[in-house]
């Protein structure tokens, strides 16, 4: 990549033709016509999973396998594997306050952790046109598979001291798995929270959002993107805490209906159209313009309410700005 | 609620009564408030369980009076599929509205659903799954279903996220729900209509 994420991001917004990005890598055994037993144990042949759907797909970037088992067979639960399904989890590993405080946070690299990041690490060799983004699970999600999805969706009420004790621990073990990632490289991780989907918003707020807030701020910069996945029924009911996670991609499920969202802002109205000029205002909106004038779920507007005494020339310059940006 | 149920029967209500007026209307507050996403997942979760607590001081007393629930569900998450949370809440809800659930948990067998319909002498069977390659195996219980002679005697109900209609249509079962609190609805419906039509149970005995 010859420019940092956020210009990579910068340049999405200016793009007429958009291409997609799936969270696709899997279906690529059908290509190679190998085992998925195989592919999850082996770095050479996820890299060549990646490349092939790169080759026979034209995609905004490349996402790595999303195996929610990855991450919770290293902290020592059991997985069923399948030749044609994703891994899953077989039974829970902690259930009290006892065991959660013995739970030792797995080194990075161990099971199959090592495995994802050669993988990742060859992927960066074999596809180089667009970024690539590891995937990892997130917090609750992982505690979730700690500890039974509807034990711990109860104890989210009965104890969540518990809850908050072992959300510590699993924030901790992903931040660890995808600063590796960072580290070779990889520009960006898909936080996958689906779990966090079935919470309400009371417990979303207090049980998943602060983590994942801690895991974009510990982890996101100009050349390392958060994308938060989140796949659940309630993610319309969660937005709001959602977006305060400060990700810079949401990636949500056909809960949500993204054509109903808008986004409308933000010229300043107090430094440009009250103390500004006439020409700093132009600018100031000319700007906003080159960023997301052409997103379709954007609207031109002030990013609060213009003072009184703002002199109408200024309001003129916004008006006129907006004109020719859409008339051109 | 084990405070309040011992309360009601020490006050000399009727356990029947406790059971319906109390703990099943309340949990279909539940179910209508769930279907309105005014309460969620742990809120179902949490409410069954009062539920369960209140109802187990009622058994005994409901037994002695040969109360019998209103009909009888087989439900489990079908074989090669280990996903749990929508079986369970079915499970809840269909108890929250007075039916009797034997629940066969995850990973199981046709052949299971049939012995567990034929010898519990269910009227409904209920199969869930959450992975569109195993989803597929609700149609091996349809046809075991069949070849057990019993297609007329049970309704099969099916549900899980991959799941849909047209695929409930394709399979030869009988009702697709989308949702717990709807499948308990749908379930009630079926009993409803199976003692307004005199539907034979499979259980000869």
């Amino acid at each position: 990549m010859d420019m940092t994420m956020k210009e990579w991001l910068s340049k999405i917004g200016l793009e007429g033709v958009r291409k997609p990005i799936p969270i696709l890598s899997f279906p690529g055994i059908q290509i190679l016509n190998i085992p998925l037993k195989e592919m999850i144990n082996n770095s050479d042949l996820q890299s060549e999973c990646m490349k092939v759907i790169a080759e026979r797909y034209d995609t905004l970037a490349s996402v790595s396998l999303m195996d929610l088992s990855v991450e919770v067979e290293c902290f020592g639960s059991n997985i069923r594997f399948s030749d044609d399904e994703v891994p899953t989890v077989v039974g829970a590993l902690v259930s009290n306050q006892e065991e959660i405080d013995a739970l030792v946070i797995p080194p990075v690299g161990s099971f199959r952790t090592g495995v994802y990041i050669a993988s990742l690490q060859k992927a960066l060799i074999k596809v180089t046109d667009c970024p690539i983004f590891a995937s990892v699970i997130g917090p609750f999600s992982l505690a979730g598979r700690l500890m039974n999805i509807s034990k711990i969706m109860v104890n989210c009420m009965d104890e969540p001291e518990m809850i908050h004790a072992l959300m510590e621990k699993t924030t901790q073990f992903i931040i660890d798995y995808s600063r590796a990632y960072k580290e070779i490289g990889a520009h960006g991780i898909v936080v996958a929270e689906p779990m966090a989907g079935l919470l309400s918003p009371g417990f979303h707020r207090e049980f998943s959002m602060p983590y994942m807030k801690r895991i974009t701020d510990e982890l996101q910069d100009d050349n390392f993107l958060v994308v938060y996945h989140n796949c659940g029924p309630y993610t319309a009911q969660q937005a709001a805490d959602i977006f305060s996670i400060g990700a810079k991609i949401y990636h949500f499920g056909n809960a949500i209906d993204l054509a109903d969202v808008f986004f409308t802002g933000n010229v300043a109205p107090a430094d440009h159209i009250k103390k500004g000029t006439v020409e700093s205002t132009m600018e100031a909106t000319k700007a906003v313009l080159k960023t997301c004038g052409r997103l379709p779920n954007f609207i031109l507007s002030t990013g609060c309410d213009v003072p009184p005494m703002a002199p109408m020339a200024n309001m003129d310059a916004f008006f006129a700005a907006a004109s020719d940006y859409y008339n051109s | 609620m084990t405070q309040l149920v011992r309360q009601a029967i020490d006050e000399g209500y009727d356990a029947d009564q406790i059971l319906n007026e109390g703990l099943l209307a309340g949990m279909s507050v539940i179910g209508e408030k769930f279907k309105k996403n005014e309460v969620y997942v742990p809120e179902v979760l949490i409410s069954a369980r009062a539920m369960n607590a209140g109802a187990s001081l009622l058994k005994p007393l409901l037994e002695a009076s040969g109360a019998k629930a209103f009909g009888k569900v087989v439900i489990g998450t079908v074989k090669g599929d280990l996903h749990d949370i929508g079986k369970n809440l079915v499970h809840m809800m269909m108890e929250g509205k007075g039916l009797e659930v034997v629940d066969l948990g995850v990973d199981v067998p046709a052949e299971k659903f049939i012995e567990a319909a034929v010898s519990e002498g269910t009227q409904i069977i209920a199969l869930s799954a959450l992975l569109t390659t195993t989803m597929n195996e609700m149609k091996n219980v349809v046809d075991a279903v069949v070849e057990a002679g019993i297609r007329d005697k049970v309704v099969i109900m099916i549900g899980g996220a991959p799941v849909t209609e047209a695929f409930c249509q394709s399979i030869g079962a009988d009702s697709y729900t989308p949702d717990c609190a709807t499948a308990a609805d749908e379930a009630i419906r079926f009993c409803q209509k199976l003692l307004a039509s005199k539907f034979p149970s499979t259980n000869s005995s």
